[in-house]
């Protein structure tokens, strides 16, 4: 059973790289800084979904600690990037 | 933990990472096929949170029976990307909607265009 559960661990892994490239590639053509921006978040998003697929395929519970602290701080980038787009400065 | 519970176990913990995954790479068909950046938005904020939420639930789940603090930080995570992501997608709408930028020319319906802002800065505050 335990196999069973490593190789669809494994194909989700897979597909999750299949998502990080789509958002990459979003980063790598959007057409302006707001696209960049809206991919990036996908990707940080997509990178937790990895730590936490990885803690059930390697049985091990060490890497769950950043899996919500990216979740905390993931989100900062996004809105540093907005409040620039929107008023030319961050702070 | 007894084989039938740790059969339930695994299945279910498949059955979210599964579904998770599906949500994740269909966020990603979204963010490549729509036509501009509200709309990718919707994508990302709506689908991308069901799926890193469903995610975070299968180390929970695999973990439930050994490791009790796996099960608070996995909520505690959960409850921080709903917080934060709603909030760093309308920051971002609002400032792309401030600053002009194009809607797809397939928009039917504009409804902020009367509120639209004369000077951005106003809305977030002179601080």
């Amino acid at each position: 059973m335990s196999g069973f559960v490593a190789l669809s661990a494994s194909i989700c892994m897979a597909l999750l790289f299949v998502a990080a490239g789509l958002a990459l590639y979003r980063i790598v053509v959007g057409p302006r800084a707001a696209d960049r921006a809206v991919g990036f978040d996908m990707l940080s998003t997509v990178i937790v979904g990895m730590i936490c697929v990885l803690c059930v395929a390697w049985r091990s519970t060490l890497y769950f600690d950043a899996v919500w602290i990216l979740t905390l701080v993931g989100f900062l980038g996004t809105a540093a990037i907005a409040k620039y787009l929107a008023r030319g400065r961050i702070f | 933990m007894d084989g039938a519970l740790a059969a339930v176990r695994d299945l279910l913990v498949v059955a979210l990472m599964a579904s998770g995954t599906f949500f994740m790479v269909v966020t990603g068909i979204g963010l490549v096929r729509f036509p501009d950046v509200y709309t990718r938005m919707h994508a990302a904020g709506k689908a991308g949170t069901l799926g890193i939420a469903l995610l975070i639930l299968a180390p929970v789940v695999f973990f439930a029976g050994t490791d009790p603090f796996v099960s608070v930080r996995g909520c505690l995570a959960i409850v921080f990307q709903l917080l934060t992501t709603p909030g760093a997608t309308y920051l971002l709408a609002h400032a792309c909607y401030a600053t002009n930028h194009p809607l797809h020319e397939r928009t039917a319906l504009d409804e902020l265009q009367e509120f639209r802002l004369v000077y951005p800065d106003e809305e977030f505050g002179d601080e």
